[in-house]
């Protein structure tokens, strides 16, 4: 008993507890701060070049401003309620759920088709770069391509009447009914390369045992493809849908240069719509309203595949 | 004892060989499908390749796909792109703010990540979410305050806006992959150098960063070619020919339809594009890497 006392009690001119604690308080803060500093320039250029933006546009789409004007005068919901009867705003919203609906199918299909084409093909190497290429290449290149590709003379046309489909040719960026699409084809062709190799990632990170003890059991390679290999895949299927998803609904520079001169603008999509009301027409807070719109559907976008993918790594 | 005997004219010896056989033709169709397809795939460069030997009046008048008649066009392509299109000025821009952007966001997100991971304070997740923050909203939100305050600090047309900009919006992604990273190296390093009394900086210099380099290299890489390739931005923040990026002039030269033929806008296109397929071509292997990195 004695001795055990003995072991807790301080040697003679120690700091008592208190002033250990304290002095561990010290120290605490000191490495906060510490800390901070090495996190200061971060903190910094995030919040002064991004957030402070975010919520300065918020407040934006909350006022009357416009060309020169108005960003003291409160409007209220009024930017909102202009959205809901803008019929500009109904084909931009339109052609976004047209992007929105097509990336969340055709590229991690189409992505997933070509990964397990090229899987293990003699050349592999070369045919990963071949359809990965058209992403090294900005939107804005691929998109001044395309629209000579789309051109009255170009080689879309020119090779419909090579083979006397001439009756198909069409103004393919100048048809209401065929230039999103058109776009969004050019927009599929860049993109689905990076979606392959993401999902061959995804597969050569994949476990075999599951595979060859399917096999063994005699399982065929379309059975072991739908049971196997597609549930394991979904995380990367998850993550690749929302990649595209994303890309899709806010993708400007393509849709910019090849769908700029629209007559109508009618086939524009929400993001080029918002530069065209706030940096065409001076109507900020309008603008600011439609910028809102999209960080909405973004963000649920991002929110509910997270979710999905949240669940999934819990079963 | 018995004797297991077997009928050797009922076992198929050639199943094997049948199952290679099929298995062979098996590849040849992969690879004959794989391979069409890479063709269709780049039939768009084709086009752009050759377009690029066209004259004005050869462009217009034969198939878009015929190949040119000689190389010679090339020179005046070149010449016409690059003086209407300004590239001379925005090649150096585009480059300016690759290279300053993307290396300062890098070392910017090192010295987060530094402070995330290696050193012990409470509320590690909020200060990191704060940073991640940046990557959750589409960037049409932050055009208009961007312009507006640019406009009010006079920093529209400058290639130190242009750079700052770059610089915030390329932090976020980095961070997150070097919080991840730094976590994995061991932790005795530091704490030894710190018995040893060196700071917490130099720590950072001399040990931390060094261990560091590959997925910097990559993380560069990926915002070097963001950089170069944005268009928005640079029409947003730019509207003059000195600090306007390369894809800004390109988008510029594509819309001043009365007195540019295709075949030079082509081949501006295809200049402003070099610069990062190449880069692409030299540093697949790191690019890949980089595409793993995001992955995770």
């Amino acid at each position: 008993m004695k001795q055990q006392q003995q072991a807790f009690a301080l040697p003679p001119g120690a700091p008592s507890i208190d002033a250990m604690i304290a002095a561990e308080n010290r120290r605490a803060r000191k490495r906060l701060w510490t800390a901070l500093a090495f996190m200061a320039p971060a903190i910094g250029f995030v919040a002064i070049f991004l957030l402070l933006p975010v919520f300065f546009n918020l407040y934006a789409s909350l006022t009357q401003w416009a060309k020169f004007s108005g960003l003291n005068q409160f409007a209220g919901l009024a930017n909102y309620q202009r959205l809901a009867s803008n019929p500009k705003f109904y084909d931009a919203t339109w052609n976004t759920l047209i992007w929105v609906g097509v990336s969340f199918v055709l590229p991690a299909t189409i992505g997933l088709s070509l990964a397990m084409l090229v899987r293990g093909v003699k050349g592999e190497e070369t045919f990963k770069s071949i359809f990965f290429l058209p992403r090294m290449f900005s939107a804005t290149a691929v998109g001044v391509v395309w629209y000579y590709v789309y051109a009255n003379e170009g080689i879309i046309n020119s090779g419909l009447r090579a083979v006397g489909l001439g009756d198909l040719a069409n103004r393919w960026l100048y048809e209401s009914h065929l230039a999103t699409p058109a776009m969004i084809v050019t927009h599929i062709w860049q993109q689905v390369g990076l979606m392959m190799v993401l999902l061959l990632i995804g597969l050569n990170a994949l476990p075999s045992e599951p595979m060859e003890a399917a096999k063994v059991d005699g399982a065929s390679r379309s059975q072991i493809f739908r049971h196997i290999v597609l549930p394991l895949l979904m995380p990367t299927l998850i993550m690749v849908t929302t990649v595209s998803v994303l890309a899709g609904f806010t993708s400007f520079d393509l849709v910019w240069v090849m769908g700029r001169d629209f007559p109508n603008r009618s086939t524009l999509t929400l993001s080029v719509n918002q530069y065209w009301e706030s940096f065409r027409a001076g109507y900020w807070a309008y603008g600011s309203a439609i910028a809102v719109v999209l960080g909405v559907i973004a963000m649920s976008i991002s929110w509910s595949l997270g979710a999905l993918q949240h669940r999934l790594d819990k079963r | 004892m018995s004797v297991t005997t077997f009928d050797l004219a009922s076992l198929d010896f050639d199943a094997i060989a049948r199952r290679n056989d099929q298995a062979r033709i098996q590849r040849i169709v992969m690879f004959s499908v794989t391979a069409i397809l890479a063709l269709a795939w780049l039939t768009p460069f084709y086009y752009l390749a050759i377009s690029i030997f066209k004259s004005n009046a050869e462009y217009g008048m034969g198939s878009p796909l015929a190949l040119p008649t000689s190389f010679a066009p090339v020179i005046e392509n070149i010449t016409e792109a690059w003086s209407k299109a300004k590239m001379g000025s925005g090649m150096l821009n585009s480059l300016l703010y690759g290279l300053v952007g993307g290396a300062a966001a890098i070392f910017i997100a090192a010295l987060a990540s530094y402070g995330l991971t290696r050193i012990d304070f409470r509320g590690k997740g909020f200060w990191f979410m704060l940073i991640f923050s940046g990557t959750i909203f589409p960037l049409q939100m932050y055009l208009i305050p961007l312009f507006m305050g640019y406009n009010k600090l006079g920093l529209t047309n400058s290639r130190l806006g242009m750079m700052l900009f770059y610089t915030a919006v390329c932090i976020p992604f980095p961070v997150l992959v070097l919080r991840n990273y730094m976590a994995g190296l061991p932790r005795e390093m530091d704490e030894a150098a710190r018995i040893d009394g060196c700071s917490e900086f130099r720590i950072f210099r001399s040990i931390v960063l060094p261990n560091c380099w590959a997925p910097m290299a990559t993380l560069f890489l990926i915002q070097f070619t963001w950089i170069w390739n944005d268009l928005i931005f640079s029409m947003v923040l730019t509207n003059r020919e000195d600090a306007r990026s390369l894809m800004n002039g390109l988008m510029v030269l594509q819309g001043s339809y009365a007195n540019t033929t295709p075949n030079v806008v082509m081949t501006a296109t295809l200049l402003a594009s070099l610069p990062s397929v190449l880069l692409f071509l030299l540093l697949r292997k790191y690019f890949m890497n980089g595409l793993k990195l995001q992955s995770l």
